[in-house]
């Protein structure tokens, strides 16, 4: 019996610590002259799900997410896989859930189709949406190759709730694109310097183009001191228009960071439509704790004169939004309250008590689960 | 006793950050001092850059006032997560140092540093710009969990590295000879 348990527990210990050590080695990030493997396939993602009210009684604001009144709602479950041999990887990336499809989506079969079995028929959605679906190459370790559908460079929040520190998402945001489908090339001339430059479907949002890849896309990375980057980015074509913008963040102290997004956008010309928005919005954040961080987003948008509608005020009109969230850390679970406070510049766009009026005010409680 | 021995044996193994201690400035340092019996200083500062260049040809060298020390500063990734889900938790900057004299050489690391990574847009796990957090200051920063596997992963690559050196170190590499192809002639029988 003390040999069968002596066995067990020296089986015990050895697995044991075999394990936690092929856990816990680590890669040196140097040439090794010995073979080093290639990392493992690398499986990440999210799921978040939320509690929202509009103080009106309505669902008002009309930025991306978040959109119904006093709804238990979810969110959406991405699931990321990444790998790498060699100088080649791929990076594919499904989500599931509103704020993945309809909310964020290009409609990968739109149309009329008959339900499978019945008779019935109706509008047909996509069951998934993908986020990023792409392969790259670095050619040397300065110059990199990337082709396929890709979340796009522009702008300072995405689609994803894990990469956004406020749940609900600014006016530039849901009016620039969300994902960008190309080929593109990076070079990296030094840690503060990189330039990209790629060309892209005709159309924002779409897994295929309509029948030209003719969208000019670049982006300048600086980065002038330890812990701020700025991107100045460029997406111009015949078809979808023109947007420039900058996004920057800035690691002020270990507590404090700012981030800041302005853009502007014009429709194309010889399509006829006009106008067009532009916007600028700010980002402070302050962790008061290891756990606690809050913020604020406060944007100024505004929609150009012309025929073209925003999710926003009307032509010629502007709003303006402040938003206070905090994220609140547990492990890899991070709860998000949030007020939202927006105010329209003249017409009244939002509703309350079945009035016309010219504010809105929301509350939401997200939980965001990332790994 | 000796199936509580086999438990405390895994244990130990674990413990990777104790092989870590503070230097007189309170910071980590993993400090080791090693016989070279027979060896000249100029050899083992040969061998010294031998086992860099391949080994570890990002570490960046700087220049010391000593001609008998080499310093150079360098990274490792550490992990988090287990199984399918395993990846980058953020990368340790670190400063390494290596002195030789006559028959017996040092080397430590010390000036730990630690960049968290965040997930991109793109589904990548990148440095978040600007988070910068000492070693020492790791516990007060970060959740127990994370901050005792990184010290765990700090001591494994230590330890790693200095096994690797002491290799280099005693062991006479002969230079590598020319591979000849295994040839077939076909026009004899």
């Amino acid at each position: 019996m003390k040999k069968v348990l002596l066995l067990l527990c020296l089986s015990a210990a050895t697995i044991f610590t075999f394990k936690a050590h092929a856990a816990s080695l680590p890669a040196d990030t140097g040439k090794a002259a010995v073979v080093v493997p290639d990392p493992p396939l690398v499986f990440s993602g999210s799921v978040d799900t939320y509690y929202k009210y509009d103080f009106s009684g309505h669902p008002n604001i009309p930025t991306s997410f978040a959109n119904e009144n006093n709804s238990m709602s979810i969110g959406m479950i991405d699931l990321g896989l990444k790998k790498t041999v060699g100088k080649a990887s791929f990076v594919g990336e499904l989500s599931f859930g509103p704020r993945g499809q309809s909310q964020s989506i290009p409609n990968a079969s739109p149309g009329l189709v008959t339900f499978p079995g019945t008779s019935n028929t109706g509008t047909a959605y996509s069951s998934y949406h993908i986020q990023n679906l792409y392969v790259s190459y670095n050619v040397t370790d300065k110059f990199n190759l990337t082709a396929g559908y890709m979340s796009t460079f522009i702008g300072y929040e995405v689609i994803s709730p894990a990469a956004n520190f406020n749940y609900s998402t600014s006016y530039l945001f849901t009016n620039g694109p969300f994902q960008n489908a190309g080929f593109k090339a990076t070079y990296t001339f030094s840690d503060k310097v990189s330039l990209m430059a790629g060309i892209f479907n005709d159309y924002w949002n779409v897994y295929q183009s309509a029948n030209k890849v003719n969208t000019f896309g670049a982006q300048l990375m600086i980065a002038p001191v330890k812990g701020w980057t700025a991107y100045f980015n460029l997406i111009t074509g015949p078809a979808s228009g023109t947007e420039v913008d900058l996004t920057t963040t800035y690691q002020i102290t270990d507590a404090f960071k700012l981030g800041l997004n302005a853009a502007d956008f014009t429709v194309p010309s010889g399509v006829g439509l006009t106008g067009g928005f532009s916007g600028i919005a700010l980002y402070p954040q302050l962790a008061v704790s290891k756990a606690v961080t809050l913020g604020l987003r406060g944007e100024y948008f505004s929609t150009k004169t012309g025929n073209y509608i925003t999710a926003g005020p009307p032509a010629g009109e502007s709003v303006t939004a402040i938003t206070f969230t905090a994220n609140i850390k547990a492990g890899p679970l991070t709860f998000i309250p949030e007020v939202r406070l927006d105010n329209s510049s003249k017409s009244d766009i939002f509703v309350n008590n079945n009035a016309f009026t010219s504010n809105a005010s929301q509350f939401v409680l997200a939980a965001v689960y990332a790994f | 006793m000796i199936a509580l021995a086999s438990l405390f044996f895994a244990k130990v193994s674990l413990a990777q950050k104790e092989l870590l201690s503070f230097d007189e400035n309170n910071r980590y340092i993993y400090y080791q001092v090693a016989d070279a019996p027979g060896l000249r200083e100029d050899t083992l500062l040969a061998r010294v850059s031998y086992f860099l260049k391949p080994e570890y040809s990002k570490i960046k060298l700087n220049r010391t006032a000593n001609p008998n020390l080499l310093n150079g500063s360098g990274k490792f990734l550490v992990y988090g997560g287990g199984g399918l889900l395993k990846h980058e938790h953020g990368e340790i900057g670190y400063s390494l140092n290596i002195e030789c004299k006559d028959q017996k050489y040092r080397y430590w690391l010390t000036g730990f540093v630690f960049t968290p990574y965040q997930r991109d847009r793109y589904g990548n796990f990148v440095p978040e710009p600007g988070k910068e957090i000492p070693l020492e200051a790791i516990s007060n920063k970060l959740g127990k969990k994370d901050a005792d596997s990184y010290l765990d992963e700090t001591g494994t690559f230590c330890k790693q590295l200095g096994d690797r050196l002491k290799l280099f170190m005693t062991k006479t590499f002969a230079p590598k000879k020319a591979e000849v192809a295994k040839r077939t002639v076909t026009d004899k029988w």
